[in-house]
């Protein structure tokens, strides 16, 4: 009862014009940022970022979820027509996506891509309700040493991805953590690595750092295939009705069903994300098929199943994030930050303090998911032709906004600098492929990490036992451990998914 | 692999520059003078650490034949029009200078043919911007 309560009051906040309106534009801006090559989801709600500074809360958070799942709507929209994923985690549509547009079925492909999106974020939002406030009652139970042991798993967790990044997701990890340490220390006063600017007194935001790594360091490097050659392929612009067929239904919808729960689940970990989830679901329903060699032709099932699995991925994902205020992707961790800049604190708390934006954002989860199915279903032929813009005009656009953007952070010419530095930084990252995504996650965290930690020690008198104090400690410490062993393990083990 | 090598040699100089700054951070004044250091420390010593591991990992690969990366002039270009910008964005205020800004970009990215498309692109952007900051978010740029 309480919880259909809860729903309803989230129901009240989101119906007003202007959060509907939010919501669309949202899902819309998303869906194109999401659609373009090299532009994912956190780099899209990193642009957008500054927009939100103004709104109220609740209004912010719904626009940023909105782009948030538009975005993964969006993202398979170039695999299947180019061949060209929009995102990480829209890979895995290419595999059956194109191959369906090849054998002249892009209309099928675009649709059920949607409808297996739609349905994969329905159930998980349903999912989301149910088990955010068990969560966030359980994280009640958390002090400075549990959040700090949090967070330590939380971090190398992302940094640990893959066994060749291992160490160099731990370089990006620490580097991030650094850039957490500069400016006034909250504790003491002391002023660190601020280098006699006034400008870093207060430390560098972190909006800086995201828009300069993921969108000017994204830029840069696109920039780099401008030069030698690269361009856009001719799009398909004609397109008949965008539906599916009977069997097409048939044959998609005990896939869906099966791989949304296993999207979800990796979504909730952290570390993972949504392209391994993808991966996983494809590579699931390859072993589980009857016909396993047409997986790869254009069979409809091999597209649906990974899109349910990457939009439950995405529901997923926010609890950590909403429940515990501790992400566990680089995406999750701009839209923790964003809150942060609204003064809102994430965390077993925000259910209590703030029960309406905690309520609206679930609400506007389930409202968005519709307005996203439309945006992507009737509209989809029309929205498509975005990809026919050159990324030649694309990219200055996109630095412009970048600059716009940071400015109106502090409104301050220093940031215009450290945007570029940090563009740099994003270029050479991803250049000689150190993962971004713990960067993000340690700049966002980090300042509070490092609170916890002090604060954890100075309750026990710098007894460091205080790190271990009790079982969730310890189960924490060792699914870091395990995390950063899981990698080499599982390229021991041979495990369906580390087959493509 | 070269790269390893790189990111390797950077991390060591980056935690090593970064372990000596925090070395000569003031001492807290209240409760324990070192509590605002230890933090910093280890993350100097682990990057350090890190480093090296990377660095030797890449020196015991053999040096596969290097991948010919794109060109850089664009980014240098780029990189330039972005430090203008920063240098007049003050002194001759939003419009003008993100006209230049912009337009300067494009005629780098998108070359001086599409000139007609460049200008309109700049200046649509820049006033409209400008618009939506002023008039729908209430925001004053110079």
């Amino acid at each position: 009862m309480e919880l259909i309560q809860n729903l309803l009051l989230g129901f009240s906040v989101v119906l007003t014009p202007l959060n509907l309106i939010w919501m669309v534009a949202g899902s819309i801006l998303g869906t194109i940022l999401g659609m373009l090559p090299g532009l994912g989801p956190t780099t899209g709600i990193a642009l957008l970022l500054p927009l939100t500074f103004t709104m109220e809360p609740a209004t912010a958070l719904i626009t940023m979820c909105a782009v948030y799942y538009g975005a993964m709507f969006g993202g398979s929209r170039s695999s299947i027509l180019l061949n060209v994923p929009g995102d990480g985690a829209a890979v895995a549509a290419c595999f059956d996506g194109y191959p369906m547009a090849q054998n002249g079925r892009a209309e099928a492909a675009l649709a059920i891509s949607a409808i297996a999106s739609f349905i994969g974020g329905l159930i998980a939002t349903v999912a989301f309700v149910i088990v955010a406030i068990p969560v966030a009652r359980f994280a009640l139970r958390f002090g400075p040493p549990e959040y700090f042991m949090l967070m330590i798993f939380a971090l190398s967790a992302t940094a640990a991805i893959s066994k060749e990044a291992l160490f160099k997701g731990f370089i990006s990890l620490l580097v991030g953590l650094m850039i957490s340490t500069v400016g006034i220390d909250y504790q003491t006063g002391v002023l660190r690595f601020t280098f006699g600017l006034m400008e870093l007194q207060t430390g560098i935001d972190f909006v800086v750092v995201i828009i300069g790594v993921y969108g000017l360091g994204e830029v840069f490097k696109n920039l780099e295939n401008i030069a030698s050659g690269g361009g856009l392929q001719a799009i398909q612009k004609k397109f008949g009705r965008i539906w599916i067929t009977l069997d097409d239904w048939r044959r998609s919808i005990i896939p869906i069903l099966r791989e949304t729960p296993v999207g979800f689940l990796v979504g909730v970990l952290p570390g993972a994300g949504a392209t391994i989830a993808a991966l996983m679901a494809y590579n699931n329903e390859k072993q589980l098929s009857k016909e396993p060699e047409r997986f790869g032709t254009g069979t409809i099932e091999g597209l649906a199943a990974p899109e349910a699995a990457n939009n439950a991925c995405s529901v997923g994902a926010l609890i950590p994030m909403m429940t515990l205020g501790v992400p566990g992707s680089g995406t999750t961790a701009v839209m923790l930050g964003a809150l942060m800049i609204l003064g809102l604190q994430p965390g077993p708390l925000l259910f209590q303090q703030h029960a309406d934006v905690a309520w609206a954002v679930i609400a506007s989860m389930f409202l968005g998911n519709v307005a996203c199915a439309f945006i992507n279903i009737p509209l989809a032929g029309l929205l498509v032709r975005v990809l026919a813009v050159p990324p030649k005009v694309l990219y200055p656009v996109i630095v412009a906004l970048a600059f716009v953007g940071v400015y109106t952070i502090n409104f301050s010419v220093v940031e215009f600098v450290l945007l570029i530095l940090f563009g740099l930084v994003g270029y050479g990252m991803k250049k000689y492929k150190v993962p971004t995504a713990p960067l993000i996650l340690a700049v966002v965290v980090g300042s509070s990490m490092e609170q916890n930690f002090r604060m954890a020690l100075m309750l026990a008198d710098g007894d460091f036992g205080v790190f271990f104090r009790n079982g969730i400690c310890w189960t924490l410490f060792f699914l870091a451990i395990g995390s950063i062993a899981w990698p080499f393990l599982s390229s021991r083990i041979k495990l369906p998914w580390n087959r493509s | 692999m070269r790269s390893d090598v790189l990111v390797g040699a950077v991390s060591i100089l980056f935690g090593m520059a970064y372990t000596v700054q925090t070395l000569h951070l003031p001492k807290a004044m209240v409760g324990n003078p070192w509590a605002p250091l230890f933090f910093p420390l280890a993350l100097g010593v682990l990057l350090v650490a890190m480093g090296i591991v990377v660095l030797l990992k890449g020196l015991r690969h053999h040096p596969s034949s290097a991948k010919k990366g794109g060109s850089k002039r664009l980014i240098v270009v780029t990189i330039l029009i972005c430090l203008a910008y920063t240098a007049l964005f003050e002194r001759i205020g939003f419009i003008p200078s993100t006209i230049l800004f912009l337009g300067g970009l494009l005629f780098a990215v998108n070359g001086a043919k599409a000139w007609i498309v460049n200008s309109l692109i700049a200046v649509t952007f820049s006033f409209g911007v400008w618009y939506v900051f002023e008039k729908i978010f209430y925001m004053n740029l110079p």
